[in-house]
């Protein structure tokens, strides 16, 4: 999902952009905020340059878009790999400079330990949040990006808003806001 | 002047790829330092020490010819209070921290890390 946002700053509502498993967003409609659910397992990569006032969010489900080639071309956000880029070229074109840019994660829980499911069987969610985890550290590593800040691991599925005026983020799970950076 | 000075930085470790990476997460910082040079050991950073003013030592433990532990006791005995010393090590025991106690270490970092941690040590160290 990419939104394009020229709206000059306003004192109307503010606009809910909602990014789906498997989606990114990227606007400067400094009104809006982005926002992200269900993260368990999966990352959200937040990025947001306080020069340009961009910000940007992507949802990320998978590490490596090899596990499934077919979606990874209907749905390049859904895997570290190919939605990185993806992010980061949209922020480029809003004006994000790498220099400037602010990174920020949130998610990679192991869900399984909340529901009490059994640990390393091949659909063991825990070591996918790792993965994902590790994939977007690696990514963001080797194209020389540094992670501000992070909330992630832990067992709990966790709602991420991101302010897109001033990049701040409210992190929250079970319906109660968790942190706040 | 002091106040104008570079603050160099001197990684000592004997892996090239650990000196590489930890040098790589000083440039990603965005922490402003001077030189940053590079010894495999306590021996060759002792020799630079010699000839370079350096601000913080980021050191292993275990390391050839001389280790980071009789580096930091070297630099100790030669009064070198204004280096910030920095240890970054696989062994996180407290036996080997308790070693280094009266060494006058600023901070720890257990490998394997995060190259934050290294930006995080450096503007604790910077400021």
């Amino acid at each position: 999902m990419l939104e394009l946002c020229t709206a000059p700053p306003s004192a109307q509502p503010r606009r809910r952009i909602v990014v789906g498993i498997g989606e990114y967003a990227v606007s400067n409609d400094r009104a809006s905020v982005i926002v992200t659910h269900a993260l368990g397992s999966c990352i959200a990569v937040c990025v947001w340059d306080p020069a340009a006032k961009v910000a940007g969010l992507i949802h990320v489900l998978l590490p490596d878009s090899r596990i499934n080639p077919s979606r990874a071309g209907e749905q390049p956000a859904a895997f570290a790999d190919t939605g990185l880029p993806l992010l980061f070229r949209t922020a480029y074109e809003y004006g994000v400079d790498k220099k400037r840019c602010q990174v920020r994660l949130v998610g990679g829980a192991d869900i399984t330990r909340a529901s009490g499911a059994g640990a390393g069987g091949a659909g063991d969610a825990g070591s996918v949040g790792k993965r994902n985890l590790l994939a977007v550290r690696s990514l963001l590593w080797r194209n020389g990006v540094l992670v501000q800040k992070e909330a992630v691991g832990g067992c709990e599925p966790r709602t991420v808003s991101m302010d897109v005026c001033d990049g701040s983020l409210q992190i929250s799970s079970g319906g109660e806001t968790v942190c706040r950076f | 002047m002091e106040a104008t000075s570079p603050f160099n930085i001197l990684i000592v470790d004997d892996s090239t790829m650990m000196r590489a990476m930890i040098k790589r997460a000083v440039k990603l910082s965005g922490v402003e330092v001077g030189t940053i040079h590079e010894a495999g050991n306590g021996q060759e950073a002792l020799e630079i020490l010699e000839q370079h003013r350096i601000g913080a030592l980021f050191t292993d433990i275990n390391m050839p010819v001389m280790t980071g532990t009789e580096l930091l006791r070297q630099v100790a005995a030669r009064g070198w209070t204004h280096i910030i010393s920095v240890i970054v090590s696989t062994d996180g025991s407290s036996a080997r921290r308790e070693e280094v106690r009266d060494l006058d270490v600023r901070l720890y970092v257990e490998k394997p890390f995060a190259p934050e941690a290294i930006r995080d040590v450096l503007a604790e160290v910077c400021h």
